[in-house]
């Protein structure tokens, strides 16, 4: 109980990462929680390297963890920069509605 | 020991938590509140794992910057928000159905592995002992993962254009400022005119 | 407890005390205080006149492009800390890494300079 392990880390990201695979899946409508649920499977991503970094001794899980938070900080300024284009083209941000382009 | 242990739990319950409240709330606001919350606790857990540059960076960089940016959009966008909830209850029975099996699956999988021994000697870079986090962090950072610190520059270098192609407008009929023009003026292009005492020009 | 976590203590009890003053103070209030609450004292007050709009209104989408951009610099620094720690370390090429990766993001800033997207108008 007292003793905490690397299981209990994995656990944790574990559920974040449902969390946001959840949030994906329930919200239809608004693009922007899909945004923060996909920021939420990062961050879960990146307790798991940092946990095996810390449990294994070995810095390369910090390294990457690094890189991950740079490509997730990219992928939140690209997409909001979509999403404020499409809103301004549509005037919704409902995912139902993305449908141009579907033949 | 005990007060790690503590610690742990409840930066661990309090990130759970928030984490639900960001997917589930009715005003994207407080989800975007909830998202700050959910990072300063996982940065606790990074610092509670040793990593402390790491949890700097999640404060700084997420805090500081993503969450701002997100609020910014949820600002900006002028949408009937209580619209947008609609479809939830539909898709939450499944949704729960999928979330617990995946969740169940993945416990089920990373309680029951085992880890060989010696896979920590495989490592790439062993955890020097003596020096700081960041320390340790810078160097191999710059050096052994020389391509992948230039990739995030580039991903970095990609998203600002990105950004720039996406959102800048040139408006019509604004006046810009034009400092080299401006400086550039002197006394033959102002015409200096007397003007009499009430006649006007 | 290890040696790095006991530096981080106080940051923990000042935590502690932090949270429990401030959830002491919302609990007492709402507990103490005589609650009558209707909607003059309930509408938001703004200097004695009438609210002008809710404070919820849209922002302009130029903002949005700032905050992009102090992002991506945001994490330009963030990569520097570590190479201005360890920067005895790791030798020229170290240096010369850190050179190429600011190039990388100066031909962006020029970019950015040139498109005009720094302007207010």
């Amino acid at each position: 109980m007292w003793e905490i392990t690397l299981t209990h880390y994995l656990t944790v990201a574990a559920i974040l990462f449902t969390i946001g695979v959840f949030g994906i899946f329930l919200n239809r409508k608004n693009v922007i929680i899909i945004l923060m649920s996909v920021e939420l499977i990062l961050l879960s991503v990146n307790i798991n390297l940092v946990a095996f970094s810390s449990f294994l001794g070995d810095m390369v899980g910090q390294v990457f963890a690094m890189l991950v938070l740079t490509v997730a900080a990219a992928e939140a300024a690209i997409g909001l920069a979509i999403l404020v284009v499409y809103f301004r083209n549509r005037g919704s941000i409902a995912v139902e509605d993305l449908n141009v382009m579907k033949g | 020991m005990i007060v790690q242990a503590l610690s742990f739990y409840v930066f661990a319950a309090v990130l759970i938590v928030s984490g639900v409240l960001v997917v589930a709330n009715r005003n994207p606001v407080y989800s975007v509140l909830f998202l700050i919350l959910t990072f300063f606790n996982a940065a606790g857990l990074f610092v509670l794992l040793g990593a402390e540059f790491l949890a700097m960076m999640l404060v700084v960089v997420y805090v500081g910057a993503v969450a701002v940016l997100f609020l910014f959009v949820v600002m900006m966008l002028d949408i009937n928000f209580a619209e947008l909830r609609q479809g939830f209850v539909r898709y939450a029975g499944i949704g729960a159905v999928v979330g617990i099996v995946l969740v169940a699956e993945i416990i089920f999988v990373v309680s029951s592995g085992a880890m060989s021994p010696a896979a920590g000697a495989l490592g790439g870079s062993p955890m020097p002992a003596g020096v700081t986090n960041t320390e340790a962090l810078g160097n191999i950072l710059y050096t052994d993962y020389f391509y992948l610190f230039q990739a995030a520059g580039v991903v970095l270098l990609i998203a600002m254009i990105g950004a720039i192609v996406l959102t800048h407008r040139e408006r019509e009929g604004v006046r810009r400022q034009r400092i080299a023009a401006q400086l550039a003026r002197d006394r033959r292009s102002v015409e200096i005119k007397k003007v009499p005492t009430g006649t006007g020009i | 407890m290890n040696e790095l976590l006991r530096e981080y203590l106080p940051v923990l009890i000042f935590i502690i005390v932090a949270a429990g003053l401030s959830g002491i103070m919302v609990i007492a209030s709402l507990v103490l205080a005589r609650q009558k609450p209707d909607s003059e004292k309930l509408s938001p007050y703004e200097c004695g006149f009438e609210a002008f709009d809710d404070a919820r209104r849209q922002f302009d989408v130029r903002f949005y492009l700032v905050s992009i951009l102090f992002i991506i610099f945001d994490l330009e620094v963030a990569f520097l800390f570590p190479w201005a720690v360890s920067l005895s370390n790791i030798g020229m090429f170290g240096f010369w890494s850190m050179m190429i990766f600011l190039g990388v993001l100066t031909i962006g800033f020029i970019y950015e300079w040139k498109k005009g997207a720094l302007e207010w108008e």
